[in-house]
């Protein structure tokens, strides 16, 4: 189906977020549509979508006008979409969930199961699909969530697929299983709109891309005809600064030794994991999601008790110690869910700059706190780290995603401590502040802190990280050092599993 | 000693103590469902407790009791719906504006409609039918459970049931349990959350209503004040114990009513009765420990 939007213009309040933008996608195309957060590309897709009725401008489907009044209309229309955040429901099995809101029911509004079943069996073969429809969706690992919310699509037949952000939760084999069943929708002549801030996905798989800055259309072309390098400018409007690296002088010793640690996890296999960190290193730890990272991140800083081993900070065993005890004790932390775990979203700016320093002499009198000191803290924090926000009042629920980390990673950089832990500092949020988020890491490094750094951006780590380890079912690899093949091996490890990566006899991969 | 227990009156109170707390139950497992936090159960239930003698007195026919029950219900359910899905009111506010509603306006309507106080009888109240089966009539313990129960009580158990199904199978069941753990989800399949809960909102007043009925005309035919007296806490607690399922909650509540029934008795053995009145909850609390304490084993999560 060929869909075009013409002139639309969405206002949210004063803020203009989509300024009369034109886009036009046929039938069999891979449509992408890039740019930063905040470029309006959600926006624009949930006014295709009819989840977004306030606007103006046109949507014409195969030439003839169209308006919704709710997503019903546009799902009937045949136009489906993903969200970025799956809208499926985790208690509810992955029949009941993709039955939801195309339920065939009898005389009596009851849900013939056994028919969507069949339906659903007879599309999961074409496609050659492999999910369990009874499973509940809590189960479900988030690549295989992601196939329920496109099964949810075939179901309904829809001829237009918008995608939001497909790829950001897969690993690299699942995101070429995905792609391939994207030409295969493609073959079938539907339209696929994939909305993306990921360059070299667009130079994969998409057939035209349309770029959006600001709410503005900034180009529209066919990939041909275009480049890598061009896009690249055109999302961000300026060159990205390249990653500047310096050597600060510090004195070289072992801030972190992890020894003998056993975890708590979900895996048969508890291995004793073994690691140690320098000042002035980053240490990388790679791997799929899922695989143990975040119950190692929360033993390291105290939320979750170890079952054995120590944790030696500047050789003082700290397994014992509760998090607030080694926070003092020199360890930082940035969470990878910034809004469950990093910010208290309904407070201030300063509050939250201030929230793990309250035992600062400088911001607090006894059990008072000292406001001032802490706003003209949360005043400079904001400057150094170019956070946009309205000043250290403004509630921390108002900002951009980018903005938040910024704040997250702002607050614990500045303390000072010997040792900082960032999880997935970059998740979700443009690419201008991911670039500065990783040369403020890069200075950190240089001031001769010891660096751990857990991501599930494969480029993040080889980027920055001077050794890696790849976690995988919660044992920890070998220590890859950073050099040749540095992110084959990572890579290969990621996928398949260091076990049977190495053979008995077999050689190191660091040789 | 054992005879003192189980007598014949402990098993058919069973049934008296327990249908308005299933009944109101039912009405709160669909609101819970449906995720919106109802804990007004209690004034739902004494409102219907009261226009349920209201009616029954005007219509001259239990009929009308029950009826006008069920708009006694409605009424508050409207007006929950006004204050919490409308206005976007808190749902605590709200359900605490509304049980004291419910005990104002039924006191208020008592003294002002039948110009009395306390307690109000009168032999034009008519009480709901009582159904006999006669085929359960040579089975002792069947004839005491279901035999001579107001028709309420069978409505209740085969309400349980169909409730069960309903949230499993039906369309409508399927909206309420996604609007109450993913409303954006309900959202985007193109349901309307709030209808939805709305819905939900009106067959709670409906059962709380007819808990009241079962309450005021069924085996006494007279409206006190505050007749309730905690019965609508006691179903939020039961619903909130079974994470809203039916089957388990009918169970609890069968469980509740037994231990009630119980205290009854073991009061007569000497213990004070602030002692046994505390049984059933109690009980209630043991069970809930045993759950959470069983959930907090088996959950894979490892927090602290």
């Amino acid at each position: 189906m060929h869909v075009s939007l013409r002139g639309i213009t969405v206002d949210f309040g004063n803020l203009r977020a989509v300024d009369k933008v034109s886009l036009e996608a046929n039938a069999g195309e891979i449509h992408a549509v890039v740019g930063e957060n905040g470029a309006g590309k959600s926006t624009i897709m949930s006014v295709l979508y009819g989840s977004n009725t306030d606007f103006s401008g046109k949507i014409l489907c195969n030439g003839k006008k169209v308006s919704w009044s709710s997503p019903k209309d546009a799902i009937k229309a045949g136009i489906g979409m993903v969200h970025q955040h799956f809208m499926l429901v985790g208690n509810l099995t992955v029949l009941e969930n993709i039955a939801l809101g195309n339920e065939s029911i009898n005389q009596f509004g009851f849900i013939k199961f056994n028919t969507i079943r069949a339906n659903i069996l007879g599309i999961v073969s074409r496609y050659k699909i492999h999910i369990d429809l009874d499973e509940l969706v809590d189960n479900l690992s988030v690549a295989q969530r992601q196939i329920v919310e496109i099964i949810k699509l075939l179901y309904r037949e829809s001829m237009v697929l918008i995608l939001d952000e497909p790829t950001a939760v897969l690993t690299p084999n699942e995101r070429a299983i995905f792609f391939q069943s994207l030409k295969n929708f493609k073959a079938e002549n539907k339209t696929i709109i994939l909305i993306t801030h990921k360059i070299d996905e667009v130079m994969d798989i998409a057939d035209h891309v349309t770029v959006l800055r600001n709410g503005k259309l900034i180009s529209s072309s066919q990939l041909e005809i275009t480049n890598k390098e061009k896009i690249s400018q055109e999302i961000v409007g300026e060159e990205i600064p390249r990653l500047n690296i310096k050597r600060g002088a510090y004195e070289s010793k072992k801030i972190l030794d992890v020894k003998d640690l056993i975890i708590k996890t979900n895996f048969t296999t508890k291995q004793a994991i073994n690691f140690s960190i320098n000042t002035g290193e980053i240490i990388g730890i790679a791997g799929v999601s899922g695989n143990g990272q975040t119950e190692l991140v929360e033993t390291l800083i105290g939320i979750r008790r170890a079952s054995n081993g120590e944790i030696n900070l500047l050789d003082k065993n700290v397994i014992n110690a509760n998090t607030q005890t080694r926070r003092m004790m020199g360890i930082s932390f940035v969470p990878q869910d910034r809004q469950r775990d990093g910010l208290a979203l309904g407070a201030s700016v300063w509050e939250n700059a201030c929230i793990t320093k309250v035992n600062d002499k400088k911001f607090s009198w006894g059990s008072f706190l000292r406001k001032k000191n802490m706003k003209a803290f949360s005043r400079s924090l904001i400057q150094e780290f170019n956070i946009k926000v309205n000043g250290p009042d403004a509630l921390v629920r108002t900002m951009s995603g980018g903005n938040m980390q910024k704040l997250v990673v702002a607050r614990e950089l500045s303390s000072q401590c010997p040792l900082i832990i960032v999880e997935n500092p970059t998740w979700g949020i443009d690419i201008g502040s991911i670039a500065f988020i990783h040369q403020k890491i890069m200075d950190i490094k240089s001031a001769g802190v010891a660096i751990l750094l857990v991501s599930n951006e494969l480029d993040e780590i080889t980027s920055l990280s001077d050794g890696a380890f790849v976690m995988y079912e919660g044992t920890l690899s070998k220590r890859i050092s950073k050099g040749k093949n540095f992110r084959e091996l990572i890579g290969r490890h990621m996928l398949s599993g260091f076990n049977t990566y190495y053979s008995p006899t077999g050689s190191s991969p660091n040789e | 000693m054992i005879e003192n227990f189980l007598d014949p009156e402990f098993f058919s109170s069973i049934a008296r103590l327990t249908t308005p707390i299933l009944l109101a139950a039912l009405g709160g497992l669909i609101c819970h469902r449906a995720g919106v936090f109802n804990i007004a159960l209690e004034g739902f239930i004494l409102l219907g407790a009261f226009m349920a003698v209201l009616g029954s007195y005007l219509g001259d026919s239990a009929f009308w009791g029950a009826l006008s029950a069920i708009l006694g219900g409605i009424f508050l359910a409207i007006v929950f719906s006004e204050f919490h899905l409308r206005r976007r009111g808190d749902p605590i506010v709200v359900s605490i504006a509304i049980n004291l509603l419910g005990l104002g306006l039924s006191t208020y309507l008592l003294r002002s409609i039948f110009d009395v106080s306390g307690v109000f009888s009168h032999p034009n109240i008519h009480k709901l039918a009582t159904i006999n089966w006669p085929l359960l009539d040579s089975f002792w313990l069947l004839d005491l459970i279901f035999n001579d129960q107001s028709i309420l009580f069978y409505i209740a158990i085969l309400s349980t049931i169909a409730f069960h199904y309903f949230l499993k199978y039906h369309k409508i069941g399927l909206w309420i349990r996604v609007a109450g753990e993913n409303q954006e989800a309900l959202r985007s399949s193109g349901s309307n959350p709030v209808q939805v809960k709305f819905f939900a909102l009106l067959i709670c007043g409906i059962f709380c209503g007819l808990a009241g009925a079962q309450l005021s005309i069924s085996n006494v035919g007279l409206f006190v004040e505050n007749m309730s007296a905690g019965r609508g806490w006691i179903a939020v607690v039961v619903v909130l114990l079974c994470a809203g399922r039916p089957i388990p909650l009918f169970f609890l509540i069968i469980l509740f009513g037994v231990v009630d029934s119980l205290s009854l008795r073991i009061q007569g053995l000497g213990l004070p009765q602030q002692i046994t009145e505390m049984m059933p909850y109690i009980v209630s609390i043991l069970v809930l420990v045993f759950v959470s304490f069983r959930r907090f084993r088996f959950s894979s999560k490892t927090h602290l």
